[in-house]
């Protein structure tokens, strides 16, 4: 007696014409050999299908690795990493920076009730005050 | 000729990179000689892309792919032969982040690659590109140029074999 033989394997891989789908379960349904073999093999197939996927080492395609990195993804980091630096950069240097405002010494004493004296004659009194630039519009 | 060329060649490389390497590997067995191979792969693709032909272009590629292969095994066979590893290479799992899970998932098919390995080469190769690489049988066909017919009894005969060692 003949058995299915090859039509299992091509049968579980969807690689069967509907007439050797038919010629296979009318076989399958008297053989128990070839019931039991269709259930063996899609448990072999299963297994080397579920193999797991491996990745490439790194730096053998580097044509690859930067897929990994899509290129608007990266250039857009990139921009805004420079966008960053940039405003911290400011800050920093409109924290550091010395402003120089002019005040008059009344306006100082009334203002933080300190007691500034200063020769009028040089006018008002240029205060350099880093850290209240705010404050001395 | 050029313009029915469907890819260049970092497209090749960046789409099917993996592709290459996973066949290598589970033909190989080991990440060394599956290196080795992607890099002849995408060698003689770039150099073939210049003379390929409008077709299937996966054919094509597979074609080179398991040349490239059979004509490492030849190289092989006329040096000494080195034993089969005993167990995978494990390099993947310094690099990854999740390495226990990596591990056990390697573990899990270390028996599945070792029976891969215990194949004769036509059934092993037609395995692994019905299964790792997800070829149809005429695919297969054509890369491994013989009738549909013979793919259709290389993977059933490798699959009976593999179970023969998996029992």
């Amino acid at each position: 007696m003949n058995h299915a033989g090859e039509l299992i394997s091509a049968y579980l891989d969807g690689e069967l014409a509907g007439s050797e789908v038919d010629q296979l379960f009318g076989h399958l349904a008297s053989c128990g050999k070839c019931a039991a073999e269709i259930q063996e093999l899609q448990s072999v197939r299963s297994a080397v299908r579920s193999l797991p996927v491996l990745e490439l080492p790194p730096g053998l395609i580097p044509e690859a690795d930067a897929e990994l990195i899509p290129l608007h993804r990266n250039r857009g980091f990139l921009v805004g990493a420079a966008a960053a630096v940039v405003v911290v950069v400011i800050a920093i240097a409109a924290i550091f920076t010395p402003s120089a405002a002019t005040i008059s010494v009344e306006e100082l004493n009334s203002r933080y009730g300190a007691r500034a004296s200063l020769d009028p004659a040089f006018g008002p009194a240029k205060v350099v005050a880093p850290y209240f630039s705010d404050v001395l519009e | 000729m050029t313009e029915s060329v469907p890819f260049t060649w970092e497209e090749v490389a960046r789409v099917y990179g993996r592709k290459i390497y996973n066949f290598a590997y589970r033909l190989t067995g080991n990440s060394d000689d599956a290196s080795d191979l992607v890099q002849e792969v995408l060698l003689r693709v770039r150099k073939g892309l210049a003379s390929y032909q409008p077709g299937s272009f996966e054919g094509w590629l597979w074609r080179i792919t398991r040349n490239a292969f059979l004509d490492d095994v030849r190289r092989r066979n006329r040096r000494p032969t080195a034993p089969l590893p005993d167990e995978v290479d494990r390099w993947e799992l310094a690099s990854s982040p999740s390495a226990d899970t990596e591990y056990s998932r390697i573990s899990i098919g270390d028996d599945v690659q070792k029976a891969l390995l215990g194949l004769p080469v036509e059934f092993r190769e037609a395995v692994v590109l019905c299964d790792i690489v997800g070829l149809s049988y005429e695919e297969i066909a054509q890369a491994v140029a013989v009738p549909v017919g013979t793919v259709r009894s290389r993977i059933h005969r490798g699959r009976k074999l593999l179970r023969e060692s998996l029992t």
